[in-house]
């Protein structure tokens, strides 16, 4: 018996050590299309990840139709969601849900192998053009869309009247340089109030410089074949890195972006008078700075506007109910759905149908003072047009941004002047030792 | 034989392996396996979701060695180990003597230095990232005292503060563990060390510094060792420190506090570079600096704690039984000099246990054999009678 023992032993040992391996070896996406939904393939449940609130309903209201129960796998920030899709894609499949929510600035990273996803059926006429652009990877639809970011400003109305620059969205409107507003007219206007004020004009300025580097239409690589370009020799970045750093220097900013463990605390303590807002930031700084009254968005937007983020619903290759997965993302990103959202988190949605619904545009925000905030953004989205699609995002996109909004930082935290700040980020980037485009 | 007593046989030889074999067998598969397997991602471009590339040998270790990310990040390593490492230690010993006392509700109180381990990392971290924050619990103090002219905090900005609060989390999560080891060895130091050098009339401070920590010198080893290979694999709470959102969680702008395991992290599983050859590259190359300074941390704490042993003036104890060993060894050779007829020559002409040499005012009674005439560091030879005395006999 001792043999056989050791004989259990070893093969337990093996069994453990090759379930594993083979786990991670086994399944392996097919991608293609996705079979048809049927009674013989329905699940009891399908998961969901996103990482914002859902409307209770709109999970009911399924549940009643096809009888299959919607678990949302909830994660605190886009952030974590993305780490968790990440690692399931590189371990094909493992601990992913059935539907992922996927964030615009991380879509090139998890589409790098289209196979990974499920292609969805063309649904016509339900997005902006460009949104279906996005959503795409060489053709073929991966993503539906659930909402946009158009940007606008928010502003805490009872801090720019004391200042005497602005005492509603219209004078703050014109005095950061009215229809005509550029980035420049608008950090010249930080200056001005900052010189009489004790606090700041903006939270941070990582994220209007972001949205201006949005704007250019191919910020950091070349379209044609996708490599880096030198960023020593860049000169349009770095124009827009010197306007923004001298800015920051001049202490325009506080400094404290969205995500830093003092940005709700500094709304409490009104540290900052305005903030670069996305149609999906809305709910968060009702959030953040719930009992501060006085906050509105302005419906002025320098050099016409812009867009960050917003995100698409997308099917993993690798799910066992990829057919009702699809039915699923096709179902939360109706036009219903997404008036549900907007009422929800205040989202703005990409579906036409719904960007046009009087139950968005004439909804009143409480927060903001009876604004109709989705007005308001469908406004600021019509203005900003198809360019607010953004240029060309490569593979490396995400991660010279971060690279070049960190020198934006560093000038913001007083440790770099601005040209010590530009020096810092391209030796940063040529230690990575890219290769680039000519 | 029996199938009983086959069994029983079986049973005594099989047994202790199958009891401990849940550790090797989770060791091998959580443990074992993913080190070696680590050598051959360190060797091979490779990456997330493609997985493994071309074979590169050493290059992924000379692309990190040429990342000035690598290099700083080192640093930091370093200095927020020394911040809260030199801290830890220090208080660590304190608490540890004090709970050493007779102190009512013992128990209670040693309880109670554990609490902050019990804590997350992650929590401490958040919690005190909320206190050095610009709108926590310091700064704001600090500002109405005058003593921070900036607005900002100062702790997410200067290299050196942020490495100070993040010393601070170290501190306030470990200390306490460390002091419950280092007094489970202070209760080990025999009373009687105690006693005697109270009776000598040694104050507390004295006789911990003479007594105790000679003493636990093993554990301040252990407790070094360990605190070593910690604190320099710091992770939880300087990705936690700014909150770890968007836009944070990479050790700051200028990366003031981004540690070796962040930069591996960040280089393997963050957000865009995906090189985990490099990342495994940065592990290996990491592990042998910590095994260096391990190293080299052994042999100054040995060092160290056996120097001060030597320095520091010895205990009347102590040096009473020094020297009645030496005088042992002495009177040892002496008479087996004797013996082999040789007497003449050490100038003794009487049987040395009658000799009684006047003591200097100290009492006399060191529990020796009673010649004061041994070799002792009060120094015989600088006595002037002891060489008239042997003269005149």
């Amino acid at each position: 018996m001792m043999r056989i023992t050791k004989k259990f032993a070893g093969a337990a040992a093996f069994c453990a050590v090759a379930s594993l391996t083979l786990a991670a070896c086994g399944g392996g996406g097919d991608g293609g299309t996705a079979q048809e939904p049927s009674e013989d393939n329905k699940p009891e449940q399908l998961t969901v990840a996103a990482w914002m609130d859902f409307p209770q309903e709109l999970l009911d209201a399924f549940e009643e139709e096809h009888g299959i129960e919607v678990v949302v796998n909830s994660f605190p920030d886009g952030a974590a969601a993305q780490t968790v899709l990440r690692n399931g894609l590189s371990a094909d499949g493992a601990g992913l849900s059935d539907v992922h929510l996927v964030e615009l600035d991380w879509w090139t990273e998890m589409m790098a192998i289209p196979e990974d996803w499920v292609e969805l059926p063309e649904i016509p006429d339900r997005w902006v053009d460009w949104k279906v652009t996005q959503g795409s990877v060489d053709g073929r639809i991966t993503g539906y869309g659930t909402d946009i970011g158009p940007l606008g400003i928010a502003f805490n109305q009872n801090m720019t009247t004391a200042a005497g620059v602005a005492t509603d969205p219209e004078s703050l409107g014109e005095f950061v340089g009215g229809d005509d507003a550029t980035w420049q007219s608008f950090l010249d206007a930080g200056r001005e109030y900052v010189a009489a004020n004790d606090n700041y004009f903006i939270d941070s300025l990582t994220n209007a410089f972001q949205a201006a580097i949005n704007l250019l239409p191919a910020a950091f690589e070349d379209p044609e074949s996708g490599l880096p370009y030198d960023l020593a020799e860049n000169a349009e970045v770095k124009e827009l890195f010197m306007m923004f750093a001298d800015a920051a220097e001049d202490g325009v900013s506080a400094g404290i972006a969205i995500g830093h463990a003092d940005w709700g605390a500094g709304f409490q303590n009104e540290q900052w008078a305005t903030v670069v807002t996305p149609a999906w930031m809305t709910g968060i700084i009702a959030e953040n700075a719930d009992g501060i009254d006085g906050w509105r968005i302005a419906s002025t937007f320098p050099d016409g506007g812009g867009n960050w983020g917003g995100s698409f619903f997308a099917v993993p290759a690798t799910g066992e109910n990829t057919e009702w997965a699809v039915t699923l993302a096709d179902y939360l990103t109706s036009p219903d759905a997404a008036i549900d959202w907007f009422n929800t988190t205040g989202q703005f949605p990409s579906q036409l149908d719904a960007m046009e619904s009087p139950e968005i545009s004439e909804a009143e925000n409480e927060f903001y003072g009876g604004q109709r905030v989705g007005q308001i953004y469908g406004e600021l989205a019509a203005a900003a047009g198809d360019s607010a699609a953004g240029g060309f995002r490569g593979e490396n996109f995400a991660g010279i941004q971060t690279l070049v909004t960190d020198g934006i930082r560093l000038v913001e935290s007083g440790g770099a002047t601005p040209e010590e700040a530009w020096a810092s980020v391209v030796a940063d980037f040529e230690a990575l030792g890219f290769e680039t485009a000519g | 034989m029996g199938w009983g007593q086959r069994l029983s046989r079986w049973d005594i030889k099989v047994s202790p392996y199958l009891y401990i074999s849940p550790f090797f067998i989770l060791f091998a598969i959580f443990g074992a396996f993913p080190l070696l397997f680590n050598v051959v991602v360190a060797l091979h471009d490779w990456h997330r979701r493609a997985g493994m590339g071309d074979y590169v040998g050493l290059d992924n270790f000379t692309w990190v060695l040429q990342q000035p990310l690598f290099w700083r990040s080192l640093e930091n390593t370093f200095s927020i180990f020394l911040w809260g490492g030199i801290p830890q230690l220090v208080l660590a010993l304190l608490i540890a003597a004090v709970l050493d006392q007779n102190l009512r509700a013992r128990t209670f109180w040693r309880m109670s230095v554990l609490v902050p381990f019990v804590v997350m990392p992650v929590a401490t971290s958040m919690i005190f990232g909320q206190v050095f924050g610009q709108f926590g619990l310091l700064v704001p103090n600090l500002q109405d005292l005058g003593l921070l002219t900036h607005v900002e905090s100062p702790f997410f900005q200067d290299r050196l503060l942020s490495h100070a609060a993040i010393g601070s989390m170290v501190v306030f999560r470990w200390t306490g563990y460390n002091s419950l080891i280092l007094l489970a060895a202070m209760q080990a130091v025999p009373r009687e060390l105690y006693e005697a050098s109270t009776v000598d009339g040694a104050s507390r401070v004295r006789q911990f510094f003479s007594v105790t920590i000679p003493s636990i010198r093993p554990t301040m080893i252990f407790v070094i060792l360990t605190m070593t290979i910690g604190g320099l694999q710091i992770f939880d709470e300087v990705r936690m420190f700014d909150g770890g959102g968007t836009g944070g969680g990479k050790g700051g702008a200028d990366n003031q506090w981004t540690t070796v395991v962040l930069y591996l992290y960040n280089l393997g599983f963050g957000d865009w570079q995906d090189r985990l050859g490099q990342a495994a590259a940065v592990g290996w190359i990491f592990a042998a600096v910590i095994a260096v300074f391990s190293l080299v941390n052994f042999l100054l704490t040995r060092s160290i704690s056996s120097s001060s042993a030597r320095t520091t003036r010895v205990s009347k104890a102590q040096r009473a039984a020094a020297i009645a060993k030496a005088r042992a060894v002495a009177a040892d050779s002496e008479r087996r000099a004797r013996e082999a007829g040789v007497a003449t020559l050490l100038g003794r002409t009487t049987p040395y246990d009658d000799q009684r040499a006047p003591d200097d005012g100290g009492p006399s009674d060191d529990g020796g054999p009673s010649d004061d005439r041994g070799p002792s560091d009060d120094g015989d030879v600088a006595q002037p009678d002891a060489p008239k005395e042997g003269a005149h006999r």
